[in-house]
């Protein structure tokens, strides 16, 4: 089986700090989810994937080819789609004109056909209407749809998404979630994400760093299971468990390994086959 | 009683085989006729009919270019370099303003004396160097993570760039060494090392990251101009005709670096 992502042993050092330290990883088509704390190495990782990085030590194969290899590079690159974490933007650019600078960037340089592109992104991402505001004067959430409209021109077969629901209001999520459920269909998406639920939701495939390791790898419900029989609900407060806090129903909740006395024991979710992976750090799911 | 246009003309505009004249005088009737507008709504080709939409939306949303880009295009750069250079933050007014304005100050300290003429030459030489430090970069250009990641080479946007910010700052540093007080050929003596420092750091610009690069080149190049006037007695050592030459061959060494290292930019290993 040809993977769309194939990295072995990527090592990345940022400064003082070792930001990947030996990731592997194998990704096909659907969508796989990024989780990890902060400092993880998620940003490093995807920015490695998105051609932006270059690895100290390891290899990459993007869809089949070498992005260390000079003709293999701009193959690759034109069909990646990737949104950064932070994407900036000219501020005086209206939203066409961004999708269309970054267009042009991908080589689109029939006028008509690209503008049709650009039209087609802006639509897909419910920002049609909006095309001719200035950027500046977007919210938060409109600014993270251009950002991800820019990502979807010409169709890409790889799309590297880093936070893309960060700053969307719930109904935006959810509508995202139908756009990317739908795009993954016959295509690799990988997307680091701050909501689990999102995870849950979307992601066939999962994995998690930590310290710049792979830590975990495979579907979402093998983490549930990680936390299968430590996880429970009591009416009173206990230090015994790792994790514990006060749910909106008035009950604790506790993750660990150690349960409080006269607990009942339920079904673990994904957050705390999580936290229980990481060892109880507190829940960042986004370096 | 009401003329309406008759069927036959009507079916001609509809399909576009009307002149002119004629195209205006039926329009002057359908727009206040609502029988003559249903009657071309049925006789229009819906093919025609989206055509037509997708001119009018094409025309809407086409991006204005700005002052930049529209002097770029009249020059007869292809119009999508044109929006990728017009990008370039060392090609905004306000950078240019900024660097109109040092300039007027080192011309008026040139008028001074000797002192005043070396700082207008370094000041010359460096806004080039400046210029092309601010074009494209991690921190400078709000895209630029995006902007690696595309397929059009990041070396060859920054070359791209760096052609586009090079002519316009030296021109701008061109006139304002017209109007030095009689110093000859001197007024041109920033030119080559300004040439020569930008393909040096360029050049080094593939072994670290580019403002390093450019502040690494100009400190160095600052101390040279000191010592040289302190070793020799004459404060404008670091320009005269042997300087000179050393620039062009350390130019020529640096495009060769730059040439056999720039994969390292478009990796975005330092960028």
């Amino acid at each position: 089986m040809t993977y769309a992502v194939h990295a072995a042993g990527l090592h990345k050092r940022l400064g003082s700090t070792q930001a990947l330290a030996g990731v592997s990883l194998e990704l096909g088509d659907g969508i796989t989810g990024l989780l990890g704390p902060n400092g993880a190495g998620k940003t490093t990782l995807m920015r490695v994937l998105a051609t932006v990085l270059a690895p100290d030590r390891g290899t990459v194969r993007l869809l089949g080819r070498d992005p260390a290899d000079r003709d293999d590079r701009p193959l690759i690159r034109g069909r990646l789609g990737y949104m950064p974490q932070e994407p900036g933007f000219h501020q005086r650019f209206t939203a066409f004109d961004f999708v269309d600078y970054v267009a042009i960037l991908k080589e689109m340089t029939v006028r008509r056909e690209r503008h049709d592109e650009v039209r087609r992104v802006l639509d897909l991402v419910g920002l049609a209407g909006v095309g001719q505001r200035r950027i500046k004067a977007l919210s938060g959430g409109m600014r993270r749809r251009v950002a991800l409209a820019q990502a979807l021109l010409g169709d890409p077969r790889l799309v590297i998404l880093d936070e893309p629901t960060a700053g969307l209001d719930p109904e935006q999520r959810l509508r995202f979630r139908e756009l990317i459920s739908r795009l993954a269909e016959d295509r690799c998406v990988l997307i680091s994400t701050h909501q689990t639920e999102d995870v849950s939701a979307l992601c066939r495939h999962l994995v998690v760093l930590n310290g710049g390791e792979t830590v975990f790898a495979g579907a979402p419900r093998e983490l549930a299971e990680v936390a299968r029989d430590r996880v429970w609900l009591s009416d009173e407060r206990s230090d015994a468990a790792e994790l514990s806090w006060l749910t909106g129903d008035g009950r604790h909740r506790h993750v660990g390994h150690n349960p409080p006395p006269s607990a009942e024991l339920v079904a673990p979710t994904l957050e705390d086959g999580y936290l229980l992976l990481l060892g109880g750090e507190p829940l960042s799911v986004a370096a | 009683m009401t003329t309406h246009v008759e069927a036959e003309l009507l079916a001609a505009y509809a399909s576009g085989d009307v002149d002119g004249a004629h195209a205006y005088s039926v329009e002057a009737h359908v727009v206040g006729c609502a029988d003559c507008q249903a009657a071309v709504g049925r006789l229009l080709a819906p093919a025609r009919l989206e055509r037509g939409w997708a001119d009018i939306e094409y025309r809407l949303d086409a991006p204005r270019a700005g002052p930049v880009e529209s002097v770029l295009a009249r020059i007869g750069v292809p119009a999508h370099l044109a929006r990728l250079l017009a990008a370039t933050p060392s090609l905004s007014m306000s950078w240019l303003g900024a660097v109109a304005l040092t300039l007027a100050i080192a011309v008026l300290a040139a008028h001074q004396g000797e002192r005043g003429l070396l700082l207008f030459l370094c000041v010359a030489a460096l806004l080039p160097l400046a210029g092309v430090a601010a074009a494209f970069g991690r921190g400078l250009d709000p895209t630029f993570e995006v902007a690696v990641a595309a397929p059009f080479s990041s070396v060859r946007l920054l070359l791209l760039r760096t052609a586009a910010v090079l002519p316009t700052t030296i021109a701008l540093a061109a006139v304002a060494a017209l109007t030095l007080p009689g110093v000859g050929w001197t007024a041109a003596a920033w030119l080559m090392p300004s040439l020569g420092l930008t393909v040096m750091s360029l050049a080094l610009a593939t072994y670290l990251a580019p403002v390093r690069a450019f502040g690494a080149v100009t400190a160095a190049w600052l101390a040279i101009v000191v010592l040289s006037a302190l070793d020799s007695g004459d404060r404008l050592a670091a320009f005269d005709g042997a300087a000179q030459i050393a620039f062009a061959v350390l130019a020529a060494g640096a495009a060769i670096v730059l040439a056999l290292r720039q994969d390292q930019l478009d990796l975005g290993r330092t960028l």
